[in-house]
């Protein structure tokens, strides 16, 4: 039994001399005491890739756990492979006899230096978690000296972490509401109970208890603070990244229909995203002969593209390449890709980036014709109160404590005013938006009182 | 607008957009134009100018010897990898938004890929039309006949292209993994030296990495050009022309009699058989050898030589006939077998019963071999045996056998004998252009590789090897392309 211990040890944390092996037991105690502080199962620290997965967790830095976990199990493989190729000699003699050994030598090292910077980068997060002075970092960098941090915070009442793991799911239950919007026959109707990934076989819920109805022919105004999940949102109405939930558009299932309402829904994207070589005409005639149903003919795709690009005046433009637009040009001419099938929702992503104010108002306005023509315009923009007497009404969505988008209100332009007793969207944003971002951190609050005004 | 809006169809029927076969001449269409207003153009002067380097290089040597042709494949193999690399390493990565936003408005990914593999099929074929036009130019010459098609050259083209068109198919799928260009040139250089370093034709690899070969374009399109450039019946010129430049090196070393007569009677080898049948040696009289004699320096400085003990004239007799500097001197001058006929003259003469009491004279204690002749009256001698003929024609063959069946010779088998020459005078002495020839021949048939026979099995079954590829990474590059964000949809 002590010597597959021993193995293990020598395995795990690649030293040969059996008195580190001790030094990474403490490591593994003080491991132990750090994820019980941060509300996590401590014996994960016993589960190798699992516990540093766990740890990025506890700093705050999960993205950069998946590369911390996978790059230690990777390591603990090619040790593995070593120890099967060196099986009846001496584990102490692992000599780079044969090629096998050299490819896992390099493997093992281009490995070793990303897990190093990856575990800079965590054990960084731990300092910032713990609230303890930069220099400790210098004890986190060797595998000799990183027990110390682990054992001296995880033991130690006097360190305790600024948030734990565990405080997420008590505040998404705290802040659970119920309910849903009435499906209407005409217009878009959102029941939304979640949107969540999976990262690192992890659930993360983005979105949660998202409920609304839009009728036809308003122009529906986005707002919300950084990481709220606007564009999520608005990649879950439009059906392509899906979600938990019911949209009907027209009393037509998007998700359930999805390849047949597609091109019923157009979506502009934030940034431009066309190819910059080619000519603004070409650009548009190849979207009318994608979006457009296969039996317009080739005389009506043209006749399209013609109108399309004169209502955007981008008529005389037609044969310049699109690098060579203007940024309101291209804005617009992003806009005449989507446009050109005539969608009946209509969703917009930031369109007014990069524009000036004059231009950023032409735009709007030409939106606000669009929405006219019995369409739903729905809009983010960053600057509303420019543009705000345009818009019929207006989405606000806030990230709550459990870091979870979430609907903050929607309803009328006077009615938002009156909800959040500020006479400007911005202030509207401010105050939801959560103290780390400048914000007055009233989201909770105001979600769980839009879910009462909603839902009694 | 009214129009569109009287085509749309009502909710209740089916809508149907462009099918995968439409979307494609679309996306043809929007390529062939990138190809005029990007970048995409520049990769066809790329080609000629690797080309023309590439064949400046190689043009004196492929299709003339073995090792030549084999490292003119190979460079050619490099060529038509880096250029199909290079073709389609960006194509995907540098619009993947766009690829997205696409995909979202109705973009089939197959329709998407196809579209690439078409246009970069085309790109290919004027690639591999320059690469082959650049090396003719340059002067690299392309053998007549094909074995496949009637023409060499269109064999060479088609393998040219696969392989070109494979590669190209491989960075496409690496493009379609890489998040932006930055992450795809970092992941090329990768894919390059994996190629080159498997390609299992001109780096030996340990045994254990050899599967990886089965992995690499590089290692059936180094066989195919290989095979169609008949590199196994080329002959093996490196060796012969190292031998060349070695003649100055000096060689020999310590050996045994016995194993310099086994290689002297070796019959079977072409080069010693061509030597034991040279004829040796000529018929003289002993007045004609005298005068060879005289005429020697080396027989002079012998007469000069002295004698320092008390002997007769017998003694001094014995001496001569045992003396090898003056067998030496004779077998110089006139052959071995007028060398043996002194040895029998002085063997008579001291076998003669009537010279008896002269031969028991007492000599000088310093006199010269010179002396010791004149004492004889070899003078005297010649005069009366003058006109007696020695020697004789004979070849070596029957002069080395004759020592190696000599008893005395047999029991010195095992003596030691010491020599140093330089591989310029063997050479001049088997003949050069003989050994090189031996050599190369002898090489290519070490070197053969049943790979590299130029059979039409062979070459069509590379292509196939090749077409697996191909259809293997645009599967690829479609699956990769199909999970672009499938997370989050």
């Amino acid at each position: 039994m002590n010597k597959i211990v021993q193995t293990l040890l020598l395995l795990e944390f690649e030293v040969s001399d059996f008195s580190l092996c001790a030094l990474m037991a403490l490591y593994l105690a003080g491991l132990w005491k750090l994820l019980v502080k941060s509300g996590l199962k401590g014996w994960w620290a016993l589960i190798p890739g699992a516990r540093d997965y766990q740890l990025a967790c506890c700093a705050g830095r999960e993205a950069e756990g998946r590369v911390y976990s996978v790059t230690g199990v990777a390591i603990l493989l090619l040790n593995l492979i070593a120890l099967y190729l060196n099986r009846g000699s001496d584990p102490e003699s692992i000599e780079p006899v044969y090629g096998q050994y050299l490819l896992i030598i390099i493997l093992n090292m281009t490995l070793s230096i990303i897990r190093f910077i990856y575990h800079v980068r965590v054990w960084s997060g731990m300092i910032e978690v713990y609230g303890v002075r930069k220099r400790w970092m210098l004890l986190c960098l060797t595998e000799y000296t990183i027990w110390i941090p682990a054992l001296v915070w995880g033991w130690v009442k006097k360190y305790q972490p600024e948030w734990k793991v565990e405080d997420i799911h008590a505040e998404m239950a705290r802040l659970a509401t119920s309910g849903s919007a009435t499906v209407m026959d005409e217009g878009l109707t959102v029941n939304l109970k979640e949107r969540t990934v999976r990262q690192f076989f992890q659930k993360r819920i983005l979105l949660r208890d998202i409920h609304m109805s839009i009728p036809l022919g308003h122009m529906v105004l986005l707002l919300g603070g950084s990481g709220s999940g606007k564009t999520t949102f608005l990649n879950a109405v439009n059906g392509y990244e899906k979600a938990d939930a019911e949209v009907m558009l027209n009393s037509e299932n998007l998700y359930t229909h999805y390849k047949k309402m597609q091109y019923e829904v157009g979506f502009v994207p934030q940034s431009e995203l066309m190819r910059s070589k080619d000519t603004v005409l070409n650009t548009l005639l190849d979207a009318a002969k994608l979006r457009l149903p296969r039996g317009v003919s080739a005389k009506q795709r043209r006749e399209r593209v013609d109108e399309v690009m004169d209502i955007f005046g981008l008529t005389r433009a037609k044969n310049h390449l699109v690098e060579k637009l203007s940024g309101g040009q291209k804005k617009r001419l992003s806009i005449c890709m989507e446009f050109i099938s005539n969608p009946s929702l209509f969703i917009l992503d930031e369109p007014d980036s990069g524009l000036d104010g004059v231009l950023a108002r032409e735009l709007f306005e030409q939106l606000r014709k669009i929405a006219d023509t019995g369409k739903i315009v729905i809009v983010i923009t960053h600057t509303p109160d420019r543009v705000v007497d345009l818009f019929d009404d207006v989405i606000v969505l806030a990230r709550d404590s459990a870091r979870t988008g979430r609907l903050a209100f929607y309803g009328s332009i006077d009615e938002a005013r009156k909800f959040f007793n500020q006479d400007s969207m911005e202030h509207i944003v401010k105050s939801v938006n959560t103290k780390a971002d400048g914000g007055d951190g009233l989201a909770d609050e105001f979600v769980l009182k839009f879910a009462e005004v909603q839902h009694g | 607008m009214a129009d569109l809006k009287a085509n749309k169809p009502s909710r209740q029927m089916a809508i149907h957009h462009r099918s995968r076969g439409a979307q494609v001449s679309i996306y043809f269409g929007k390529m062939l134009r990138m190809f005029v207003y990007q970048n995409d153009w520049k990769v066809l002067p790329m080609a000629a100018l690797v080309a023309g380097l590439v064949g400046m290089v190689i043009r004196n040597k492929i299709f003339v010897n073995m090792e030549g042709t084999l490292m003119g494949a190979f460079a050619i193999v490099c060529v038509c990898i880096w250029n199909g690399c290079f073709n389609s390493i960006q194509v995907i990565c540098r619009e993947r938004d766009v690829v997205k936003r696409e995909h979202r408005s109705g973009m089939h990914i197959s329709s998407y890929i196809v579209s690439h593999m078409l246009y970069q099929c085309l790109l290919c074929l004027a690639q591999t039309a320059i690469t082959l036009y650049v090396t003719l130019i340059v002067g690299v010459k392309y053998p007549p006949d094909g074995l496949v098609t009637p023409f060499f050259i269109l064999d060479f083209m088609i393998s040219m292209f696969l392989i070109t068109y494979a590669s190209d198919m491989l960075s496409l799928w690496v493009s379609a993994l890489a998040k932006n260009t930055t992450t795809a040139m970092t992941i090329m250089p990768f894919v390059l030296i994996f190629q080159l370093v498997f390609s299992g034709g001109m780096l030996s690899l340990p045994a254990w990495t050899e599967t990886m070969t089965h992995f690499t374009i590089s290692n059936p399109g180094l066989k195919v050009l290989a095979a169609q450039a008949d590199t196994n019946h080329r002959p093996y010129a490196t060796i012969a022309s190292m031998v060349g430049k070695m003649r100055d090196s000096e060689i020999g070393g310590t050996f045994t009699v016995g194993q310099a007569l086994d290689i002297l009677q070796d019959a079977e080898n072409p080069t010693i058989a061509e030597v034991r049948a040279k004829e040796i040696g000529k018929v003289m009289t002993l007045k004609e050898l005298k005068s060879a004699l005289d005429k020697s320096a080396t027989f002079d400085a012998f007469r000069k030589e002295h004698v320092v003990e008390d002997f007769t004239v017998e003694d001094a007799l014995r001496v001569l006939v045992d003396a090898k500097e003056l067998e030496s001197v004779i077998s110089d001058s006139l052959g071995t077998t007028t060398a043996s006929a002194i040895r029998d003259v002085l063997q008579t003469l001291l076998d003669s019963e009537e010279m008896q009491t002269f031969l028991q004279t007492k000599l000088l204690h310093t006199t010269t071999v010179g002396d010791v002749l004149d004492a004889i009256g070899t003078d005297d001698l010649i005069e009366k045996y003058g006109d007696t003929k020695v020697g004789g024609t004979f070849t070596i063959g029957e002069a080395v056998d004759a020592l190696a069946n000599n008893p005395d010779i047999q029991a010195r088998r095992n003596q030691e004998i010491t020599v140093r020459t330089s591989v310029g005078k063997v050479l001049d002495i088997v003949g050069e252009d003989k050994v090189k020839t031996f050599l190369e021949q002898k090489a290519a048939e070490v070197s053969y590789k049943a790979d590299y026979e130029c059979t039409v099995e062979n070459i069509v079954g590379y292509w196939l090897d090749i077409f697996i590829f191909i259809i293997v990474f645009a599967a690829l590059a479609i699956i990769t392309l199909e999970f672009i964000d499938k997370d989050k949809r």
